[in-house]
């Protein structure tokens, strides 16, 4: 799974099994299921006051005062608490979108980098990719003037999207990929680490298997035919 | 193997079969104490000069020998970012684990990224030749997981990058 995908698999399978279940007119059967998403996003079906004709969704976000407080206007103007930032900025033929992120770990920051890199260059292949930029511990030029924060973990993604992007027939597709892009960059750091560390594993049991050979085998008593062993006196 | 990666190993695996000539010490200092003295360096005379082999800036070997144990450091080559990270990962995960890697010091000396520490106990439970054969062992190895770690991480990197390009 190299995308991510932008609905959530199991209340999606969740909800069509129940939506076809009514439309076949079965017996509704109670449901009660939480489900725990990236970035500690806590989803929660229930039945309310155990109407079981009745399916309550329920999502829990870490950020959500954040939204209520500038109010999710826009589709993609969105705000992502604390770590997560978008500012646009739209011109007649262009749209910028410009991310914030913060980094947790300094390990991440350098990984992030990598990754950002390769998003600059593997644009050269793909002709129809928006401009993708990067910018580190600095807030870009667009946004001089505002209050955007520097600092050391902090990174910038700005992306140009021209009006091949924007048209009424991709905006969707283009917008779901910008909002995933944050989780996507996240997702994938993580799972670099994970297989750095299983190799790590790997090869710290190979080295000890390497020293253990240093030991003298143990030597083993040897035995005769017949089963008669001998002593060394 | 690169034209100097050959002598620089030759020269330490040299140095380590000479230096690892250990043998039991009672401290000098506390009675029935026994201590590694290149840790401890509780007199002068025990002690024999301590030996760099370096290949460049990086990547160095600092070779201390004792009457009673030796210690080995081993600095490793960072080239960017990336590798500093890998190796710093690497070295600590293992250290976590010193305690089965017998000879593993938890902590490196100062300026190095690893250090061992072989005393006469453990000489005298290992062969020697298979100890020093291990030291150069990882030499090899920690270099060349490191630069492939690295290329997977760029792999990744660019193949996600286009997966993600492709979508526009």
């Amino acid at each position: 799974m190299i995308l991510l995908e932008f609905h959530n698999r199991i209340v999606e399978e969740t909800l069509t099994l129940r939506f076809r279940n009514a439309k076949e007119g079965n017996k509704p059967e109670s449901i009660d299921v939480t489900v725990a998403d990236f970035d500690g996003v806590l989803y929660h079906l229930s039945n309310p006051e155990n109407d079981k004709t009745k399916i309550i969704v329920s999502i829990s976000l870490k950020f959500y005062k954040d939204l209520e407080e500038h109010g999710a206007e826009d589709l993609i103007k969105r705000e992502y608490g604390d770590f997560m930032t978008t500012a646009e900025d739209a011109q007649k033929d262009r749209v910028t979108v410009i991310f914030s992120t913060v980094f947790k770990d300094d390990d991440d920051i350098v990984i992030g980098k990598l990754f950002m890199q390769e998003f600059k260059e593997g644009r050269r292949n793909y002709q129809q990719a928006p401009q993708v930029l990067f910018s580190h511990k600095e807030p870009p030029m667009e946004l001089k003037g505002t209050d955007a924060r520097g600092g050391d973990n902090v990174g910038y993604i700005t992306f140009v999207l021209f009006p091949r992007h924007t048209g009424a027939a991709v905006r969707d597709n283009t917008i779901n990929l910008i909002h995933t892009l944050r989780d996507y960059l996240h997702y994938h750091i993580k799972c670099s680490k994970a297989y750095i560390h299983s190799r790590m594993r790997a090869k710290t049991s190979d080295f000890l298997k390497v020293l253990n050979r240093a030991r003298p085998d143990q030597q083993k008593e040897k035995k005769t035919i017949t089963g008669k062993t001998f002593k060394m006196n | 193997m690169s034209a100097t990666l050959k002598p620089y190993l030759n020269a330490i695996k040299h140095t380590l079969t000479a230096a690892i000539c250990v043998q039991n010490f009672n401290s000098q200092v506390v009675e029935r104490h026994n201590k590694p003295e290149v840790e401890v360096k509780s007199s002068k005379e025990l002690l024999l000069t301590p030996v760099v082999i370096s290949r460049n800036e990086k990547e160095k070997v600092l070779i201390e020998g004792s009457v009673n144990s030796l210690r080995i450091s081993i600095g490793i080559k960072q080239a960017d970012d990336i590798e500093k990270i890998l190796c710093h990962k690497f070295t600590r995960f293992m250290m976590q684990r010193a305690e089965n890697f017998v000879i593993l010091r938890r902590k490196p000396v100062e300026g190095y990224d690893i250090s061992f520490l072989v005393t006469n106990v453990h000489t005298e439970e290992m062969f020697k030749h298979k100890l020093v054969d291990f030291i150069i062992h990882f030499m090899e190895e920690i270099d060349k997981e490191i630069s492939e770690m690295k290329i997977a991480l760029n792999s990744r990197a660019r193949l996600s990058a286009e997966e993600f390009l492709k979508r526009f």
